[in-house]
């Protein structure tokens, strides 16, 4: 985190300006969820309208889309703060972040009512046979610490170690991508782009890391 | 069901007069046609309103409700025309189904090109009200119109070597946009194949139709092959050839995932897939907590269970 550039308005418009924002960036990233409950509202008025003659199947799917696309949004907003020189972008990382927490469990809570029907059977044998389930499950509770440190009662108290926990993401993210491959039936599409946008993501943070070492060294020799 | 077609009553006494008569108006009406000069352009392969105008024994209600055909028409499997389930009703418009011959070749006597009009001369239609079981674990009931395989492959007079039977997609790149896909791990011409036996019982029938009009195009227009008793993806569609072999054909999903999906593909609620549990199906139009119903072996036709006796089905899925 770094600490918000001083401002020429003062520091009253400034704090109200920040929030103004944040409040902003985590309504617009509700607007999915928003459209997938009111789809979710049509069903129930109307079955097959909402969400189609396979409903829970398409309600899994879409939180499942929603949850990997957040997630990447996630990693996407240091990458642009750090390409574009734009460091005020790093404070909207935590609601991003949040935010795909948040699809991620609507995502497995859908599972467990609409395609699980909350069976303990049904669920037990999902959990213990099925590859892709486990490695979804993995990427959700790996998940489960970054979102509970997020606060910055915990950035304080982790200090440098809360770094080296967050980087967690990245296997989360990487087990997300597994999770979307091995559902793939057909075509290889989805993983492929969404494998690319990772994989730029990736590059990125090497680059960034490489450039830094660099100056470390540059620093070093008189 | 109808499944004895010698206790089947004739179409001509269970068509609604209507139909009947409007029948009549039909040919009239296109012997007038040949007269006038339109001769010239190639027979309609099957008219719009063809399966009407023919007429079809009504099919025995299984009571369980049949699927609304929107949704039957609108929920596919079709990869050639994509891998979304509403892509095949999008896209399949462009698809040309006339004219349309089917070539039959390998092990018959009488090995050839036909075209649809030729091969469904002198067959009666009729309806079948069939469970359809997705590999995926949703399930429909639709009822097809059409006739026996049996009786189109005795028309080619099958040699005592053919034991297999193999069923190839048409392969039509420029109308067919999922075939095009650079991501598309399934090769193309879809392929299919059936035991000898299993295509000779009577259950097995090639579908013109359904809900009484001919085939939409999403759904394997002209001509398709229905298996009720296998997974969805068994019963092939758009056939183009017909081959009779001696040896067991290598079908697309089987070469796909060999583990995944094997040449029986008989709807087993024991034998799950390895990615999926197949003991139940929602059966469609669900609601969204609509939860599932119990699959039946061999998706509830258990005379087909002879076909099988002594085979290991956990083995040979």
């Amino acid at each position: 985190m770094s600490p918000a550039a001083p401002s020429r308005t003062g520091p009253r418009l400034s704090w109200l300006s920040t929030s103004l924002a944040k409040w902003s960036v985590g309504i617009l990233l509700a607007i999915p969820l928003m459209l997938i409950l009111n789809d979710v509202r049509i069903e129930f008025v109307q079955p097959g309208s909402g969400l189609g003659p396979d409903p829970g199947e398409a309600l899994v799917e879409r939180l499942g889309v929603w949850s990997i696309r957040m997630l990447y949004l996630t990693l996407l907003v240091s990458s642009v703060a750090r390409v574009f020189k734009l460091p005020i972008l790093v404070q909207h990382r935590r609601t991003v972040g949040l935010w795909a927490f948040s699809y991620v469990v609507l995502h497995l809570a859908a599972y467990f009512s609409a395609l699980a029907g909350f069976d303990i059977n049904t669920v037990f044998a999902d959990f213990t046979k099925r590859p892709y389930i486990i490695v979804g499950l993995l990427a959700l509770f790996l998940l489960l610490p970054l979102a509970v440190t997020s606060t910055r009662g915990w950035q304080r108290r982790l200090g440098l170690n809360w770094k080296r926990l967050h980087r967690v993401v990245y296997v989360a993210a990487t087990l997300a991508l597994i999770h979307l491959w091995m559902q793939e039936k057909a075509s290889f599409m989805d993983t492929a782009i969404y494998g690319t946008i990772l994989l730029l993501l990736f590059v990125e943070r090497v680059v960034d890391f490489s450039r830094k070492i660099q100056r470390r060294v540059r620093k070093g020799t008189p | 069901m109808l499944i004895n077609s010698k206790n089947q009553i004739p179409a001509s006494e269970i068509t609604p007069e209507s139909v009947y008569l409007s029948r009549r108006k039909f040919i009239g009406q296109s012997s007038t046609a040949v007269l006038v000069g339109a001769a010239a352009t190639p027979a309609i392969a099957l008219p719009s309103g063809w399966v009407e105008e023919q007429g079809y024994s009504e099919g025995e209600p299984i009571g369980e409700k049949i699927t609304p055909e929107d949704i039957a028409t609108r929920y596919n499997n079709f990869y050639e025309f994509g891998t979304g389930k509403e892509d095949p009703s999008k896209k399949a418009h462009v698809l040309t189904t006339d004219p349309w011959s089917i070539e039959v070749a390998g092990e018959v006597a009488k090995p050839g090109k036909m075209q649809i009009e030729d091969v469904l001369k002198g067959i009666d239609l009729e309806e079948r009200i069939y469970r359809l079981r997705c590999v995926e674990a949703w399930s429909m009931v639709v009822p097809w119109v059409g006739f026996p395989v049996k009786k189109v492959l005795d028309k080619f007079e099958p040699l005592g070597s053919a034991k297999y039977v193999k069923f190839t997609t048409l392969y039509r790149p420029k109308e067919m946009p999922g075939i095009r896909s650079i991501f598309s791990s399934v090769e193309f011409p879809y392929v299919e194949g059936l035991r000898l036996d299993e295509a000779n019982h009577p259950l097995a029938i090639f579908a013109v139709g359904m809900y009484g009009k001919i085939l939409p195009n999403q759904n394997g227009a002209p001509f398709r092959l229905v298996v009720p008793w296998k997974y969805g993806f068994k019963s092939i569609k758009s056939i183009v050839k017909i081959e009779l072999t001696k040896r067991e054909p290598r079908t697309t999903w089987n070469r796909s995932a060999p583990h995944e999906y094997g040449f029986y593909a008989n709807v087993n609620p024991e034998v799950d897939h390895p990615r999926w549990s197949q003991a139940r199906e929602r059966r469609l139009p669900t609601t969204i907590f609509g939860g599932t119903i119990a699959t039946r072996m061999f998706n509830g036709y258990d005379e087909v269970a002879s076909l099988y006796e002594g085979m290991d089905l956990k083995r040979n899925y």
